[in-house]
């Protein structure tokens, strides 16, 4: 008898096991998913100079058209706020169980900033030069800012990961190794995928001379991931931009439709200038985030920020074009 | 819950029919549930915590794991057990501390062994320490090994007894280029650097002093400023918070940098104003013999050691030959020849002397006594004379003898019983050495006898001792008499035509041997060799013929026939019938599409056969229905049928159920076997899968069937099913623009990627519901409607072949959403790569569209991972090798699947792994045993590093012994010695065990099957198997990959492992691909052959997973 009940149990511990089988076996599906819109923007006058002082409600932000309900604004690294239903603002405070569920307060206070480093063949000459700008740079970052410091030839480094800490950044960055082959776009892609995991604003500075003899990635497809993932890429080139079109075009390129910029500056002063102009870029910029609202468009969607009233004559903004949503499980 | 359930059912019902404790625990390992029975036999202790047959059984459950806390309960065991148990645990404890490195404790637990009846012999070694080897000394190098192997591009892991021998290496492969202006040779960059740094690094040694070490006590102290010029420096801003160093020489800051001094925390301490402290000692490295040996009188005044080492490549090479030579012989020789004589052939001794080993004053030549007379002949000294044998077989002939007895020593069996046959052995000698003996073999940079190697190691004998010859004798006669491809040799097409016996083609393949352009008929020789190794009836002579005249255009896809040995000779020739019908498409864009959707359909069906999806002796029917209807096919809507018809008959012989969905059904069966329990693991892979297949935009077979049987409704009158047209025309319209910067000109002056953009153009311009509703209801324009989907269903199969083989990571596949859209069948303009190699092509052009595949998908598994692997992140500074190692690295871990692995065969390998391991560590104690263990050794690894392991074992240091051990050889060398272990330890024992109750699932064949890799360049074939070869050397061309498809550790080791973790064999298929991704980014090499680092890699991922284990991370893993 005994072991009849035994028999019995182990058929039923089967049975539920057939019955948990059936239930996994359903096929996931996958769906576009649009989580919050993270989206930086300068604007500047009719001289080229960064504004700054503008509210929330100066502002427009349009997807495909569509008005979005912002959710919270910041200026520079001042502390962020948050859009009430009434179109008003106060200082984001996030309460403990708001906390457990999301990013920080501080996660959009200052910016996470990547510093991707060629360090390939082609660097060899100003190699050092390079490394004392780009230290310079560091140090003349906000407090606010996180920086991480990544060096690429043939493969990515991570030289000094993204820390408050910018000390530990111009170590990494200093004991950097120089030589072989330049996959700048595969490194450049793969500093995006870090950035793309860290909340909060964040762009990548590239410094290189131009070259790459050994991507697999094509430059607009990695310009692509950024405007995706709403990461400005800044290059700094230390070559000519006539001495080499198809870098200096592709610079062009990835820079202005992710919403950064290209310098091309071949002496050790026109890099530190490139470096301040980007620190100023990152000061005075906006950054707005909002959850977008409901738009059957599941490939690129239009991002356009206006400035509302009359001031809108006078000013212009420099902002990613738009996005394309991302899909998953 | 279940778990408790399982347990409680296992104790009761094992009581029940009265099993005892170690049977019930190795009836649910046997099941692949380790963690049952670890609670099982642990809560066993529990209930009864001085029961000796529970406390045996849980020590020899936790060893079988190889956890550590085994020594703990046979540790109890000298109490508490009875006479026999004590001795054995003895015995055990002395292993297990001796593998630990605790020598007081085996010494205790060898008196405990020893009183309990153990033998008198057993002798633990006094610990030795300090470099291996005959005679060494020491020379300094300044500064710190860290800045010196990062200058000289030496593996920071590397021991400085090793540092001499990795940098003679690369001055002798990297630090000299041919002079453009005379014959001399001038430094390359990177020896510049080195010497400039070297230079620098003297300058520090003198700021250090006495106290060898940089001190600055404060930011305003006058060393600063010293030390700052010497590092390129110098100050800006006054000395406190502001101060900021910067460069002043470009020259000596980059060296400052790139040999990683730490200027970050020089310049802290300035601008914090603390004293900045570097320990700048010099750094000692072992020298073979003394440094006088190497330098003589007038070198001497030149400089140091270093400086005159570094100046001279050909001393760098005879110091690498001499460091890879057994040290025993290197000594012999050092004695009996004078250095200038030997460094004269060092070059061949480099090349062709790692394998030379002396002993008792004799040379132990390939073929033993038999062939001493022709060796006495070929070199010009008898074997017997030891040094004065090796001083000729070097020197004679331009390094040919010595290139010829290399590649004889490394080969055991019939095979050098076939060759060593004297007057066979002369005979092809004269026809490798020809009339003219230069150029010799040894000098290119890497050694060049790589046909010679690959002849002799893969030479596969038939039963009567004979080589085999695939298809007979007359159709290698009628190659070299018609030479379909041109001829190879006047003199052997005269004497081919009076060929009588193989043994006269085996001749000719020596004769090929030595020459410098590719052997293309050793190359045919060898893939038919391997067509004809597995299959149960060789290849018939008019098979063979037919395959050695289309070698050239068809030969990347005979190892598809190799890896499904069912395939008749029938079969072979229609495929080759229809690739020959496709090539003849003169259309190209059809001919690309036709061959696409051929190769997509062909490389699933090798993937099902591969996996048992397709019963082994249905393979053949499947492959001849899959490519009867391609024969003969000349339009896209015959295209489209043959495509989908090819799946409908994947979907047949796979026996899927009539209804079921054609793209779930094909993605379960390319992640495996869906029929397995671990549905966690399955489902992971096919979400991978779809991740990228829509990332890819790629339409799901289903859809296309379906929208292909609306349109053959609509022609039966029904009406137009607007949400499916619209599915599909949604996902064409999502097809993103080929994203180049070149003009229309520019790329069709480069004839690059023109095909391939206007196959996908021709997909975005598609308006098929414009298309449908102009059909209307005529079937004719409807069927044309249907023939323009032909070019999307060929990138679905496509697609489906890339998803399986993506590599970890996928970068490329998750970046560039037309990756597999634009993969090219047809090539650049003028060469047809339609049936070729996959591969690479485009890296580094950002104006073009990025880098895509071209050719066929023979090689897809390979390509892929060429591709991706310059995205894998290093976890330290930068990679040093990779190259041709990483790809073969990531088809091993992504083409064997594990889904088919029982249980027992991970028990199996785990338990070998760990009787290795025992034995070295009882080969430190016990004498004669060591011998038994060099010898299997030897037969797998050179002579200096048995010789080192050796000496290491007899210094009781065995960690490091270990460290010099591969896991295929610890594999093998428990293997070898198994039968004379019985009874000696519980990890024989239960060897026994599963040998006796699963012979089948643990036999050679089986084992070969469940943990072999593939190894497409060597074995013509990605069926995964073991060879047990030994590892190649580097090689020139294309046999870097033979050497890294020699490498057959990983998944040994892999396997092991999961034994230790407890983790069921199904989950391998997730981690395995993990693991070596891990492996990879670790790896930290000098040089191709840095064997050493490969292993450490493997061997930190290992610690890292036991240690992930140990804190409950892994489903699986030991709690």
């Amino acid at each position: 008898m005994r072991r009849i009940w035994i028999l019995g149990a182990a058929a039923a511990v089967l049975s539920g096991t057939a019955w948990l089988v059936a239930q996994e076996t359903t096929r996931p599906t996958f769906r576009v998913k649009v989580d919050m819109v993270v989206l930086n923007f300068n604007v500047t006058d009719n001289k080229g100079r960064f504004v700054n002082g503008l509210k929330p409600s100066d502002f427009r932000i349009l997807e495909d058209g569509i008005v979005q309900k912002v959710n919270t604004f910041a200026e520079g690294n001042k502390t962020p706020l948050q859009i009430q239903e009434d179109g008003s603002a106060k200082p984001l405070v996030v309460n403990a169980e708001d906390r457990a569920k999301g990013p920080a307060v501080d996660t959009f206070v200052g910016t996470n900033v990547f510093v991707l480093f060629d360090t390939s063949n082609y660097m060899y000459r100003g190699f050092v030069y390079a490394s004392d700008a780009i230290a310079d740079f560091i140090r003349g970052l906000d407090r606010a800012d996180s920086v991480a410091v990544y060096t690429f030839s043939r493969n990515l480094s991570r030289a000094a990961g993204l820390a408050k800490e910018h000390g530990e950044a111009i170590i990494g960055l200093r004991k950097a190794v120089a030589g072989d082959d330049a996959a700048l776009y595969n490194a450049l892609l793969l500093t995006l995928r870090d950035a793309s995991k860290v909340p909060g604003r964040k762009v990548v500075i590239v410094f290189s001379n131009g070259p790459d003899n050994a991507s697999m990635v094509a430059p607009d497809d990695v310009r692509a991931v950024a405007e995706d993932e709403g990461i400005p890429i800044y290059v700094i080139s230390t070559n000519d931009a006539s001495k080499d079109p198809v870098s200096s075009s592709v610079f062009k390129r990835i820079s202005t439709r992710t919403g950064g910029q290209v310098y091309f500056a071949k002496t050790w002063q026109k890099q530190v200038e490139a470096f301040e102009s980007i620190r100023e870029s990152l000061g005075n910029s906006y950054t707005v985030t909002y959850y977008p609202q409901q738009n059957p468009n599941d490939g690129f969607r239009k991002i356009s920020v206006e400035i509302v009233g009359d001031i809108a004559k006078k000013y212009r903004v420099r902002a990613r074009p738009g996005y394309r949503p991302q899909s998953g499980f | 819950m279940r778990k408790v359930l399982v347990l409680f059912l296992t104790f009761v019902i094992g009581g029940c029919f009265g099993q005892t404790l170690p049977e019930q625990v190795r009836k649910l390992e046997a099941e692949g549930q380790v963690s049952d029975a670890r609670a099982l036999v642990t809560r066993a202790v529990q209930d009864k915590p001085d029961d000796p047959a529970a406390i045996a059984a849980l020590a020899e459950f936790l060893d079988r794991h190889g956890d550590a806390a085994c020594r703990t309960y046979y540790e109890k065991l000298l109490t508490l057990g009875g006479s026999a148990q004590k001795s054995a645990a003895a015995r055990r404890l002395v292993l297990l501390d001796l593998m630990a490195g605790e020598e007081a404790a085996a010494q205790k637990h060898l008196a405990a062994y020893r009183a309990a009846g153990g033998p008198g012999d057993w002798k633990i070694p006094e610990k030795t320490s300090g470099p291996i080897g005959p005679q060494t000394s020491v020379v300094e190098i300044p500064g710190p090994m860290r800045s010196f192997s990062r200058m000289a591009a030496l593996s920071p892991d590397l021991s400085p007894d090793d540092a001499l021998g990795a940098l003679a290496r690369n001055v002798v492969t990297n630090g000299y280029q041919a002079a453009s202006s005379s014959e001399a040779l001038d430094q390359t960059e990177y020896l510049k650097l080195v010497v400039k740094y070297l230079s620098q690094a003297r300058e520090l040694t003198k700021l250090a002093g006495e106290a060898r070490a940089i001190k600055v006590p404060a930011c305003e102290s006058p060393e600063t400023g010293e030390l700052l010029k010497v590092l390129g420096y110098r100050m800006r801003g006054g000395c406190g918070a502001e101060v900021v160093l910067e460069t002043v020489n470009a020259s000596r800051a980059f060296l400052t940098i790139d040999s990683g001094f730490p200027l970050g925390e020089l310049e802290q301490a300035l601008r914090t104003n603390r004293p900045f402290s570097y320990d700048y000692a010099p750094t000692k490295v072992t020298v073979l013999y003394t440094p006088d040996y190497w330098v003589t009188g007038k070198d001497k005044e030149k400089g140091d050691f270093l400086d005159t080492f570094l100046s001279d490549p050909s001393l760098c090479r005879l110091y690498l030959a001499l460091s890879k030579l057994d040290p025993h012989t290197a000594e012999e020789m050092r004695k009996a020849i004078p250095v200038q004589r030997i460094k004269a052939f060092a070059h061949v001794l480099d090349f062709f002397g790692a394998m030379l080993t002396l002993k008792d004053g004799k040379v132990a030549v390939p073929g033993g006594q038999r062939s001493a007379g022709v060796w006495a002949e070929l070199a010009g000294a008898p074997p017997d004379q030891g040094v004065a044998f090796l001083e000729k077989l070097i020197s004679r002939d331009d390094g040919w003898v010595a290139s010829y007895y290399d590649s004889l020593i490394r080969i055991q069996g019939p095979a050098l019983d076939y060759l060593t046959e004297p007057n066979r052995m002369k005979k092809h000698y004269t026809a490798l050495r020809g009339r003219i003996t230069s150029p010799g073999p040894a000098r290119p940079v890497f050694r060049s006898n790589t046909e010679l190697m690959l002849l002799t190691t893969r030479l596969r004998m038939d039963p009567n001792g004979k080589p085999h010859i695939p298809g007979g004798l007359d159709v290698w006669k009628k190659l070299f008499v018609e030479h379909p491809h041109g001829k190879y040799d006047g003199k052997l097409t005269k004497a081919a035509a009076g060929w009588k016996d193989g043994d006269e083609l085996i001749e000719a393949l020596f004769a090929l041997c030595r020459k410098a352009v590719e052997n293309e008929p050793l190359k045919m020789f060898m893939a038919f060799t391997d067509l004809d190794r597995r299959r149960a009836t060789p290849l018939a002579p008019a098979t063979v013929d037919r395959l050695i005249k289309d070698y050239r255009v068809y030969g990347a896809q005979y190892p598809i026939f190799a890896e499904a040995s069912a395939v008749s000779d029938k079969t072979i020739l229609q495929y080759l019938d229809a690739a020959q019908g496709v090539t003849q498409i003169r259309d190209q864009a059809l001919r690309a599409d036709t061959a696409g959707t051929f190769q997509g359909l062909v490389a699933m069906w090798q993937v099902f056969v591969r996996q048992n999806s397709i019963p082994t002796a249905e393979a053949e029917a499947a492959l001849a229905e899959l490519i009867t209807p391609f024969g003969k096919l000349r339009s896209n809507r015959e295209l489209f049928d043959a495509g989908r018809g090819g799946v409908a008959t994947l979907l047949k012989f796979t026996k899927s159920a009539a209804n079921a969905n054609p793209h779930d059904r094909m993605l379960d069966l390319l992640a495996g076997n869906s029929g397995s329990p671990d549905l966690e693991a399955h489902q992971q892979l096919v979400r991978e899968m779809i991740r990228i297949y829509e990332i890819q935009r790629l339409p799901s077979l289903k859809l296309l069937f379906d929208f292909a049987d609306h349109l053959d409704a609509l022609a039966k009158g029904e009406k137009m099913n607007a949400a499916l047209v619209n599915r599909l025309a949604s996902r064409l319209n999502d097809i993103q623009v080929p994203r180049s910067a070149m003009t229309t000109i520019e790329k069709n002056s480069m004839a690059f990627g023109y095909w391939t953009e206007r196959h996908i153009d021709q997909q975005r311009k598609l308006n098929l519901r414009a298309m449908v509703e102009k059909a209307g209801a005529d079937p004719e324009k409807l069927k044309d409607v249907k023939a323009t989907l032909a070019p999307v269903l060929r990138d679905s199969l496509v697609g489906l072949a890339y998803v399986h083989y993506a590599p970890p990571g996928a970068q490329i596949l998750q970046t560039n959403p037309i990756f597999i859209r634009s993969h090219d069948f047809l090539g650049l303009q003028g060469s047809v790569q339609t049936w070729r190699q996959t591969e690479v092509f485009g890296t580094g052009w950002p104006s073009s569209a990025g880098g895509r595949l071209v050719g066929s998908l023979a090689n897809l598994a390979y390509a892929l991972a060429e591709a991706e692997q310059n995205f894998l992140i290093p976890t330290r500074e930068q990679a040093l090798i990779w190259g041709d190692l990483v790809p073969q690295m990531i088809v091993m871990a992504k083409v064997p699947r594990f889904w088919n692995v029982k249980p027992v065969q991970v028990q199996w390998v785990g338990l070998h792994m760990r009787q290795g391991e025992s034995l070295l560590s009882e080969a430190m104690v016990d004498a004669k045993l060591r011998e038994q263990v060099m010898q299997s050794l030897d037969r797998r690894a050179p002579p200096a590093r048995v010789r080192r392991i050796d000496t290491l074992l007899a210094g009781g240091r065995f960690k490091e012994a270990l460290d010099q051990t591969t896991p295929a050889e610890l594999f093998l060398l428990s293997t070898d010695l198994n039968s004379s272990r019985a009874g000696k330890d519980p990890i024989n024992d239960a060897i026994a065990r599963l040998a006796e109750n699963h012979r089948q699932e643990v036999s050679v064949e089986a084992i070969s099957r469940a943990f072999g890799t593939p190894k497409p360049t060597l074995a013509n074939s990605y069926h995964p198997e073991l060879l047990n070869l030994r590892t190649f050397p580097t090689l020139m061309g294309y046999s870097s990959r033979i050497m890294a498809e020699s490498w057959e550790s990983n998944l040994l080791y892999y396997a092991a492992l999961a034994n230790q973790l407890g983790m069921h064999p199904s989950q391998l298929n997730v981690a395995v691909p993990e693991w070596t991704q891990k492996t990879v980014e670790s790896i930290f090499a000098t040089h191709l052959e840095d064997w050493p680092a490969l292993l450490r890699s493997l061997r930190l991922v290992g610690e890292n997973a036991r240690q992930q284990a140990r804190q409950g991370a892994p489903a699986g893993a030991l709690e």
